[in-house]
Parts: structure tokens; C-alpha cells; sequence
């Protein structure tokens, strides 16, 4: 009799799987999408996984941004993978970077950039009528197109001073083939989040900032 | 054989919870995280502000000359110092450009050695020093900071120096007008910050003449060497 009892209760649990991957399955989802790397440091870092199945946690440090560094910029590529079975939005949030001091480093001291949309692999789903769209104005590589300002400063076509609140920075068409309830090696897309930060004679100090990364249903166009 | 509601509540339902979070958290982030943090040192510098310019000499000459933004180390050679020199003063000034991201403080040492033997040599207090007026302008400079000047200025200044009415000398008698009120590292100027935000490539800063002068006397002959530091620093 415990037998039966017991059979019926793993059967019910196995179909409960089956719908539970159907239904919660990868709907939507970010990851890392890579090792992230760093160059142009003075006693920087960046910590990640290299891992495109593990969760997206980078630690950027840029180091010393004053004179100091004598290297033209600091620049951190931050490969971000995503997936989703249905149209998508990445948003981009910040906290922190609040100085008074307008000499001190600014949001719009860091260049923030998105290129390099690329398919994970094979699982990755291909749409032939939507494009995969970085919104304005962030699709640039903040290292190789800085300015100098009238002021002197180094100024951006896009830097985290664009971000307010949660800021779309890319949207586009199903990313994945499949409904795999686990992140798989090939099942997406990534895209590479650049920063840099030109080393200048900011006001000293030390600064610190967090991004947040979100998938999310976007604006519906076929695939 | 009906499933026993117990057998339902203790054995089922928490596994199909665990499996229902199990699901949920391995595929379901759509958040991820960047945190970043960077560092500004305080810094500063002193370079060359330009060329030297020497006046009242006889013989002599600008053995190594300033070059702006290169690092500062000028060989100057006075000349003839003797009364066969008829000119009034022998004076050099050799540009600074100072540039900082925090409040400075630039200080000086000296030290005058000669081959004289005599209290009639070329000593420390024969040579008139005096730093003249800051400039910070252009492009990326804190225009607004005040500096300090620990100096009385343009040595060869009325004010600044005159004969001794016993000794017969010439004598730099200001504040910090001659050359042994530095004998050791002595603050000559001090300001506020002096760059904006603007990166190391930006050339501006700020510039503050560094005037030394020796009038000509009867000095006992002989040869004498002057060597100045300067040093900036930001406390």
C-alpha cells in the first residue's frame, strides 16, 4: 500500500516538473556572457565569471583615475548574456555616484556603451523581421569616441549621466529556441557593456556606484 | 485507493514547493549587478613654465633653458659678478607651472657654495629671490583660487633691498627676499586647487615666475655655485 502511495505522489511531482518548466521556464533571463576584462589600470580590477550559465555579479574597480595614471583611459568590457522566449528590454539602473563637488567624478565622467550583440550559440534564436536595437544614445564605444568639452573635460556620447531611473538600453526580438529551465551555453544572446573613465584631475576622493542590469518583456515584435 | 490528505499536505506539497523555487531560481534571473568604485589620488606637479630670462649679465649665459610642461632643470651661468659688471643687478627668472588637484603648498631650498674665504664671498644672502605674480588662466584652471605669496616678490625692488649704511653692502632686506631664509625646505607659495576636472594632457596651470638677482660688488674673487629645489606638495 505504501508503495502506491508512494508511486502516485512521484508521478504527480514529475508531472508538477514538466509544468513548472513549461510554465516558469526561461521566460526571461540575464547571466554573465563572459569573462569580464579591464585594461589601462593603475591598481584596478575587475571580478566576474567567465561562466555564460552563472548569474551576472561584476566588480569593477577602475583604480586611480587621477594623474597619477598616465594611461589615456581606463576601459572595462562587461559581456552581459540574455535570454527570453518572447520580445524583450534590457533596462539599466544606477545608484550612488552622488558628489557634490561638480569637480569630483560625475556620472558623466564614466562613458557606458553597448556593442557587440552577438548569439550565444546554436540555441539562439535567429528573427529574420526585428532587429535587436541598442536605444540611443548608447550604442558606441565610450574609449575610442571621447571628447574634450569646451570646459576641458572629457566628455561621452553616452556615459552613466544618460541613465535616469531605469533606462532602456536595448530591446529586440525572442532570443532563445528553446524553454530550457536551466541557462545553457547557447540558448541566448550577449552583448558587451563598456565603461570607461579617462584619467583626469578630479577633486580626490573615493567613488563608488552599482548598476542594475534587467530583462524584461518588451515592446511585442515578431520574430 | 484515494491519496490520503496527509500523505498530500506532508510529503507532496513541499516538493512540489521546492521544485516550483528550484525552477524558479535557476532560470528565472533577470537582474544582474555591476558594482564600481574608483580612486582620485591627490597630485601634483611642477614642470617648466618656459624659457629663462636672463638680464643684466656680463659673460655668462642660459646653459640649459626651461622647456614648458618638461620637467623642471634649468642651468643658468650669472657671469661676471664682479663691479667690472656695471649694470645695476644680474637677475634671472625661470617660469614654474604648477598644477595640483588639491590645495598645494610649494616650498624651496637653497644653498650657495663658493671659493671664497672671506665674510667677502658670495654668501646665501647676496642672492635676492622673490616669486612674482600667479597666473592661473586657460582652458581647465581653477581661475577663481587665491594663492599666497610667502615672498616680498620682484627682489631688485626699492623696497625689497639697499645699501647697508655701515657695511657698504647691498643687502636683500624683505621678508623672504634672499636666498638664506631658505636654507632649508621653506614655503614660498601656497593656493587652492589649481586644475579643474580635465585630463593630464590639457597643458594650462599655473605659472608663477621665480626671479633671482645678485647685485654686482667687490666680492672676493672666486667662483660660486647656487643650487635651488623646488618642491610642491599637497598636505
Amino acid at each position: 500500500m505504501r508503495l502506491q502511495y508512494l508511486t502516485f505522489s512521484l508521478t504527480f511531482v514529475l508531472l508538477f516538473m514538466a509544468f513548472a518548466q513549461t510554465t516558469f521556464g526561461q521566460a526571461l533571463a540575464i547571466s554573465s556572457g563572459g569573462q569580464p576584462t579591464i585594461t589601462g589600470t593603475v591598481g584596478g580590477s575587475v571580478t566576474g565569471s567567465a561562466s555564460v550559465t552563472t548569474d551576472l555579479i561584476v566588480t569593477v574597480n577602475f583604480g586611480e583615475v587621477s594623474p597619477l595614471n598616465t594611461n589615456s583611459i581606463v576601459k572595462v568590457t562587461v559581456p552581459i548574456g540574455i535570454r527570453s522566449n518572447q520580445p524583450y528590454q534590457v533596462t539599466v539602473s544606477m545608484t550612488g555616484l552622488n558628489n557634490a563637488n561638480v569637480e569630483a567624478l560625475q556620472a558623466s565622467d564614466v562613458g557606458f556603451g553597448v556593442r557587440n550583440m552577438r548569439l550565444l550559440g546554436g540555441a539562439g534564436k535567429i528573427c529574420t523581421q526585428s532587429n535587436h536595437i541598442i536605444r540611443s544614445p548608447f550604442d558606441n564605444d565610450p574609449a575610442t569616441s571621447a571628447t574634450i568639452a569646451g570646459n576641458g573635460r572629457v566628455a561621452y556620447p553616452s556615459s552613466l549621466g544618460s541613465l535616469s531611473g531605469a533606462t532602456i538600453i536595448l530591446s529586440g526580438p525572442q532570443l532563445s529556441k528553446n524553454n530550457s529551465s536551466n541557462r545553457q551555453q547557447s540558448d541566448g544572446y550577449a552583448f558587451d557593456a563598456i565603461l570607461a573613465l579617462t584619467p583626469q584631475f578630479f577633486a580626490s576622493g573615493v567613488s563608488s556606484a552599482t548598476l542594475i542590469f534587467t530583462i524584461s518583456a518588451g515592446p511585442n515584435v515578431p520574430c | 485507493m484515494p491519496l490520503p490528505s496527509s500523505m498530500f499536505s506532508k510529503l507532496v506539497l513541499p516538493t512540489m514547493f521546492v521544485v516550483l523555487m528550484a525552477v524558479t531560481c535557476s532560470g528565472q534571473s533577470t537582474t544582474g549587478t555591476v558594482t564600481m568604485s574608483a580612486t582620485v589620488s591627490k597630485f601634483v606637479e611642477i614642470n617648466s613654465g618656459g624659457a629663462v630670462t636672463l638680464a643684466g649679465n656680463s659673460g655668462g649665459g642660459v646653459t640649459t633653458d626651461g622647456v614648458v610642461n618638461t620637467p623642471l632643470g634649468v642651468a643658468i651661468n650669472l657671469g661676471e659678478l664682479g663691479p667690472s659688471n656695471t649694470n645695476s643687478f644680474v637677475t634671472a627668472s625661470v617660469p614654474l607651472k604648477l598644477r595640483s588637484n588639491a590645495p598645494y603648498v610649494l616650498s624651496m631650498s637653497a644653498t650657495v657654495t663658493s671659493s671664497g674665504i672671506t665674510a667677502s664671498r658670495i654668501v646665501s644672502s647676496d642672492v635676492g629671490f622673490g616669486l612674482g605674480t600667479v597666473s592661473r588662466t586657460g582652458t581647465g584652471v581653477n581661475t577663481g583660487g587665491s594663492d599666497t605669496n610667502a615672498t616680498s616678490g620682484d627682489p631688485t625692488l626699492p623696497a625689497n633691498g639697499s645699501v647697508n649704511a655701515t657695511s657698504g653692502r647691498y643687502e636683500f632686506t624683505a621678508v623672504r627676499s634672499n636666498l638664506s631664509a631658505f636654507s632649508s625646505a621653506t614655503t614660498a607659495l601656497n593656493g587652492a586647487i589649481i586644475m579643474n576636472a580635465v585630463p593630464r594632457s590639457n597643458g594650462n596651470g599655473l605659472i608663477v615666475p621665480a626671479s633671482f638677482a645678485i647685485k654686482p660688488q667687490f666680492f672676493e674673487n672666486g667662483t660660486t655655485t647656487i643650487s635651488v629645489t623646488f618642491t610642491v606638495t599637497a598636505p
